[in-house]
């Protein structure tokens, strides 16, 4: 075949594939490996249902001006948890209102545990720096585990 | 017999809770990612946090994709999005003083992450396949594309091969390496520019 790559080209393929791999710190690489300690949560997943920043992302013009307050709505079978966030804080609803606990998991550290209160009201102070997931557990027992969340 | 490593096979194997196969995806991948974010000039803290989120979501999404051949492209597209975020927030926390839309970040073309796309797959296609050569090609290929690439006698001395030798195996090394299942379709121009049309749509 005579547009097969010859072998000075191939040779130059290898070259850039090899060096394309090497460009990559290792330990960025570890970290993606590290993620994979995160797979099969057993609680109910809440999805991702609104991200006001999303609209933003695809519509800049249009809703630039909301950009300066995120909103983002999770959805499980059997409750919505709806935050917002804040200049200082992440707050947030668990609907239909009831209490119950909120515990804030870090990708790559402890986890901490906010109170929702009577109308389902928590916050969390402060805001993750790095991505996060919400673990809501109602007082009636009922449980949803959020996506992970970058602010 | 030999396991197979396609991107399908990973996806199945990772579905199945195989930690050496999320390795093996992230290993393939990690430069696709990383050269997205080297497009949008993010430090170093900042490349980090993308990859962290992308691959975050990657678990999580990993068993819902709907064909796992389109892993690379899912990957291209959450980078590039991870990638947006981070920029936005760092306008923000900059420059809180201008309008919104000044705080908008420069947006590489579609079709330059597109052609990072495509270079990051062939790339990782050459390598899935070099990895596969019997040792001693390896080692020869190895060596020819050092950088700066090693001479003909210090190949000799160091795998034992006359220096007349050195062309031929090359040669049938190259060879073995077309043959590799990996690289079907990766090798000819031809299948180059069908690539651009179909992932440029």
């Amino acid at each position: 075949m005579s547009d097969r790559w010859d072998d000075d080209e191939l040779v130059a393929a290898l070259r850039e594939a090899v060096r394309a791999r090497q460009a990559v710190p290792p330990e960025f690489v570890q970290a993606g490996k590290s993620a994979f300690a995160w797979h099969n949560i057993d609680a109910e997943l809440a999805q991702l249902t609104y991200d006001s920043s999303r609209d933003t992302l695809y519509e800049p013009s249009l809703r630039a001006e909301a950009a300066s307050i995120r909103a983002l709505t999770f959805t499980a079978p059997d409750l919505v948890i709806e935050l917002e966030v804040s200049d200082d804080s992440l707050l947030g609803q668990i609907v239909p209102a009831q209490r119950g606990t909120v515990r804030v998991q870090l990708a790559d550290g402890p986890e901490t545990a906010v109170p929702a209160d009577e109308i389902g009201c928590f916050a969390i102070r402060p805001i993750p720096s790095r991505p996060f997931r919400l673990y809501c557990q109602t007082a009636a027992g009922t449980e949803a585990l959020t996506g992970w969340i970058t602010l | 017999m030999r396991e197979d490593l396609s991107v399908t096979a990973l996806v199945t194997r990772v579905g199945e809770g195989d930690q050496e196969a999320w390795n093996e995806i992230v290993e393939r991948y990690a430069p696709l990612v990383w050269s997205i974010c080297r497009r949008y000039q993010l430090d170093r803290a900042d490349i980090d946090d993308v990859g962290q989120s992308v691959w975050l979501l990657l678990v999580e999404h990993i068993g819902s994709l709907r064909e796992a051949a389109a892993l690379p492209g899912w990957l291209a597209t959450t980078t590039r999005h991870e990638c947006l975020r981070v920029l936005r927030a760092g306008r923000r926390r900059d420059h809180a003083d201008l309008p919104p839309d000044e705080q908008m970040p420069d947006d590489p073309a579609a079709a330059t992450i597109e052609q990072e796309l495509i270079e990051a797959e062939r790339n990782a296609a050459i390598r899935a396949a070099l990895a596969e050569l019997p040792d001693r090609c390896r080692e020869l290929i190895s060596m020819l594309i050092s950088d700066p690439p090693s001479a003909y006698a210090e190949i000799s001395a160091a795998l034992g091969i006359a220096v007349g030798s050195i062309g031929p195996i090359r040669a049938r090394c190259l060879d073995r390496l077309r043959q590799s299942p990996h690289l079907a379709g990766f090798l000819t121009d031809e299948a180059q520019d069908v690539e651009v049309k179909q992932v440029g749509r």
